[in-house]
């Protein structure tokens, strides 16, 4: 694809202007100074007087001044937040890279009963969960109100944000669950040998609720931050992901959302139910689609601080979950 | 993908080099060239977090210094101002110039000249100046396409600007796939010569330098071809799924407004169409009515089945492999509600219009034979009264066409016919489409009678039958096509410019109609892309018709040649002109030679 570059001949041209320009200084506008930018506009007056002189009629805005060198401006308070949250999205992949790795050798056979492996996945999961549980409570307080332009910046922001987290929250659970499948497959075919194994790994038999509370457990989270991001995270190839369709329609339909999410939030937390069956875990799914459809609740709160061990060996039956 | 791909490896060229977070601002203009290409997701990822228009900038004053701004915009005097504007009292810290076309030197000056703060950065030409609706086809969407259809002495600046905005689209296509053609051009349409020389003279002198690429062994063709050559297309129903959206409900830049043809939820009210996002719509863009009405269906029973898996939650299992479907389930359902909506509302109209039985008719007006069976057919149809007016329209001007000449009076019945049953209808619209496009202006065999080889190919055709009978219509496309394929397309009716020449079969073919294309011509390109001849088509035009536009231009056009000879046609001079048989009608002392491109 072909392109040229006119940037020589723009240099040239506006070095050459600028020897040649009258000197213009800025003026401070009398009445309208708004305390915001770097607005130049020429003194009406000059425009009037006879002889048209353009020196310097009144005393420079200081604020101008400092445009010579120009440089980039120092960006808002809330930019702090966000390149929070991207640290914390970049800390996390790191940590889904180690996990990756941790995951793959626990799987592997080996001798000891693997307790340390299981620890470490544990609490890379728990990290990762944390990052991005915090990134998304930081993601809220980005969406204050502000002005205009800024606000814009600031959703999309937001959604660039949201989508970096759904994307991670989803490759965990991938992640988890490849691993937990990989892990029945491995102890399925280990039946046989069943007794040889007791003789050394019987203390960390894996409880089928464990392993349940543990789905449940990564479940909920994931379903929690999709809930939370669903009003943000565009879908990819409707309407709302059209530039165009952005340019017309800005902070509004994101505004309604959030407000929206806040009324669902103050709701949800009245309904919690746990129902707590003898091998069975209750669970009502809730999960509020933004285009109002399909109400499942998450039971949320209590599973999450289960904590689990898990073991080479063991005989996963899923207990049937009474709805 | 390789218009769109084009386009979008612009724009990650502007974007990737600048660190941060950045501005994008637009035109009216390159906003569809943008929005058709590049989403804006993918714009996030690039770090791109605010999309503005250039004229609607200045109305605010915040200043964002810490945002690097990127300017995409078409090389207008407009542009040009409002920029100065923007320089003069910069918001951004960075500006990051890049311009859809080749810039004038006066141009750079003039930015030259407002950058007191030096806050530009770059200043560069990134020839994205089409929209690349489909692979293969592109647009102009240009605003006053009518006027192709004038001579130059009635507007010559309009067509001046016309001519340069279509030579400046052109120009773009070709430095976006970095050739530099051969070019010819319809000898009968004045615009159409016009157009391929200008064409010619920019790139092979004015910037010979900008077009200098490796010479290939073969060089790439353009055609540039006048739609009047073939008014029957534009004008006829359309019944595979992209071409008929467009044709009943209307397609720009790839989304379809639904607002104006029912109510709908307010997220079904826009919808994109398109095939880059879209499996379903890839693969079904193409197919005829009836198939897309099955695989519609398939698609409702797939989702329904999911949706019913999804509703019967009772293992953990099943319960993760709802969260973690989630997104996919939540995609599927909106592209299901999408395509059923479409569906519904096609099928309504087909209703309401009494398309099929219309529609037949005007398959057999543009492709079989039967002068007194097509007449009666059309005063049939005339005399329903379920059928709309647009309807009407078409059918006359599709038989008007067909059987110009032969029986002149049942053709005047039909015309006083039209006038009565539809109040509306600016009289003498028909006349001019036929003086615009009648058959002597036309070029091609867009009947197959002209030629010996065609008529006993429509003999062969009619004699095995048709699979389907609305769709048995060919643009005359595609036998353009088929000649260039066999090279054998006729010196003497697309003759080159100047001194081009081309021995051999091209490789890669870029055909521009002005005046329009339309989408069952860009499914004819498609497929004959799909069977790997040896040669790539493209397609594009001044903008993509369906029957209301080109209808719309005829009568923009149309008032304009009446306002221009300052005075109206009268019904009973319509008598005149055509009880005269065979012969043009007589020349008054004074009358200027209009409508003779």
């Amino acid at each position: 694809m072909a392109t040229r570059n006119r940037t020589l001949v723009f240099r040239k041209y506006r070095d050459a202007l600028k020897s040649v320009r009258a000197p213009t200084s800025s003026y401070a506008s009398p009445s309208t100074s708004s305390g915001g930018g770097p607005v130049i506009e020429l003194v009406s007056t000059s425009l009037l007087n006879p002889n048209r002189n353009y020196a310097p009629l009144s005393t420079e805005d200081p604020g101008n001044s400092s445009r010579g060198a120009l440089t980039v401006g120092l960006p808002p308070a809330w930019v702090d937040l966000s390149e929070e949250i991207a640290a914390n999205v970049q800390r996390a992949r790191v940590k889904m890279a180690e996990l990756t790795k941790a995951h793959a050798k626990a799987l592997m056979p080996s001798f000891g009963d693997g307790k340390e492996d299981q620890r470490l996945i544990e609490s890379l999961t728990q990290e990762i969960t944390n990052l991005i549980r915090k990134s998304e409570k930081t993601l809220q307080r980005l969406s204050a109100a502000g002005p205009f332009e800024d606000s814009n910046v600031r959703k999309n922001v937001q959604r660039s944000l949201a989508t970096d987290l759904q994307t991670l929250s989803m490759d965990l659970r991938k992640k988890q669950s490849t691993y937990l499948r990989r892990l029945r497959q491995q102890t399925e075919g280990q039946d046989g040998d069943d007794l040889e194994m007791n003789l050394n790994g019987s203390t960390s038999r894996m409880d089928g609720d464990d392993l349940d509370d543990m789905v449940v457990q990564s479940v909920n989270e994931l379903a929690q931050i999709m809930k939370d991001l669903a009003v943000l995270v565009i879908d990819q190839g409707t309407i709302v992901d059209r530039i165009d369709y952005n340019i017309q329609n800005v902070a509004s339909t994101v505004d309604e959302g959030l407000k929206q999410l806040q009324k669902e939030k103050v709701r949800g937390r009245g309904n919690d139910s746990l129902g707590n069956e003898c091998p069975g875990i209750c669970i009502e799914l809730k999960i509020h689609v933004l285009h109002g459809e399909g109400r499942f609740v998450f039971a949320k709160g209590s599973m999450l601080i289960l904590p689990i061990f898990i073991c080479r060996d063991f005989v996963l039956s899923f207990p049937r979950t009474r709805v | 993908m390789v218009l769109v791909t084009a386009v979008r490896d612009y724009l990650s060229r502007m974007l990737q080099d600048i660190s941060g977070m950045k501005v994008l601002i637009l035109d009216s203009h390159t906003v569809s060239i943008v929005s058709v290409a590049y989403s804006q997701s993918e714009l996030l990822q690039k770090e791109v977090f605010l999309v503005e228009l250039v004229d609607s900038i200045s109305k605010s004053r915040e200043s964002m210094s810490h945002l690097k701004a990127v300017y995409f915009l078409a090389p207008t005097s407009e542009n040009i101002q409002f920029l100065r504007r923007h320089l003069v009292s910069p918001r951004f810290g960075e500006y990051h110039l890049f311009f859809s076309n080749i810039l004038k030197d006066t141009q750079i000056h003039i930015l030259a000249d407002s950058d007191e703060h030096e806050v530009v950065q770059q200043l560069q030409e990134f020839y994205a100046d089409f929209v690349a609706t489909d692979p293969y086809h592109f647009t102009l969407n240009m605003p006053s396409n009518h006027m192709y259809m004038l001579p130059a002495v009635v507007d010559h600046s309009n067509l001046q600007r016309l001519c340069d905005r279509v030579v400046d689209g052109i120009a773009a296509v070709f430095l976006a796939l970095k050739r530099r053609p051969v070019i010819r051009y319809q000898r009968t349409s004045d615009i159409a010569k016009r157009i391929a020389q200008e064409t010619a003279k920019l790139m092979y002198q004015q910037e010979s330098g900008l077009f200098d690429f490796r010479r290939t062994e073969i060089s790439p063709l353009l055609l540039v071809i006048d739609r009047r050559d073939d008014p029957v297309t534009p004008l006829l129903n359309q019944w595979t799924y992209q071409a008929m959206v467009h044709e009943l409900i209307g397609i720009q830049d790839n989304k379809v407004d639904l607002r104006n043809i029912g109510k709908f939820p307010k997220d079904q009210e826009e919808v994109v169409l398109s095939s880059e996002q879209d499996a379903f719509f890839k693969k079904n863009m193409y197919e005829n009515f009836g198939d897309i009405g099955m695989n519609i269906k398939q698609l409702v029973d797939e989702f329904q089945q999911i949706s019913k898996c999804n509703q019967n939650i009772q293992t953990i299992e099943d319960m993760a492999k709802f969260v973690d479907n989630y997104p996919e389930y939540r995609k599927m359902h909106g592209n299901v509600s999408k395509h059923v909506a479409l569906v519904t509302e096609m099928s309504k109209l087909v209703e309401e219009r009494k398309l099929m039985v219309v529609s037949q008719t005007e398959q057999e007006l543009a492709c079989n034979g039967g002068q007194v069976a097509a007449f009666e057919a059309v005063t049939n149809l005339l005399n329903n009264e379920s059928v709309s007016d647009i309807d009407r329209l078409r059918l006359v001007m599709l038989y008007a066409l067909r059987y110009e000449k032969e029986s002149p009076v049942q053709l005047m019945q039909l015309f006083n016919k039209l006038s009565s049953k539809s109040p509306k209808y600016k009289p003498g619209l028909v006349q001019f489409l036929l003086k615009q496009a009648g058959v002597d202006k036309r070029t091609g065999d867009l009947y197959g009678n002209r030629d010996f080889l065609n008529i006993a190919r429509n003999m062969a055709r009619g004699l095995k039958g048709v699979e389907n009978v609305y769709t048995q219509h060919q643009p005359l496309l595609f036998q353009t096509m088929e000649s260039i394929t066999k090279g054998r397309l006729r010196d003497v009716d697309y003759p080159f410019v100047g001194n081009h020449f081309q021995q051999g079969r091209p490789q890669e073919v870029v055909i521009f109609i002005v005046g329009g294309t339309t989408y069952e011509e860009s499914r004819c390109v498609a497929l004959q892309n799909a069977m790997n001849t040896g040669i790539r088509f493209i397609l594009g035009g001044s903008v993509i018709l369906n029957s209301k536009r080109f209808l719309k231009d005829l009568e923009e056009a149309q008032r304009i040649a009446l306002r221009t000879e300052g005075k109206t046609y009268p019904i009973n001079l319509e008598a005149k002109i055509y009880s005269s048989s065979h012969t043009l009608p007589p020349r008054r002392t004074g009358e200027k030679n209009h409508f003779f491109c």
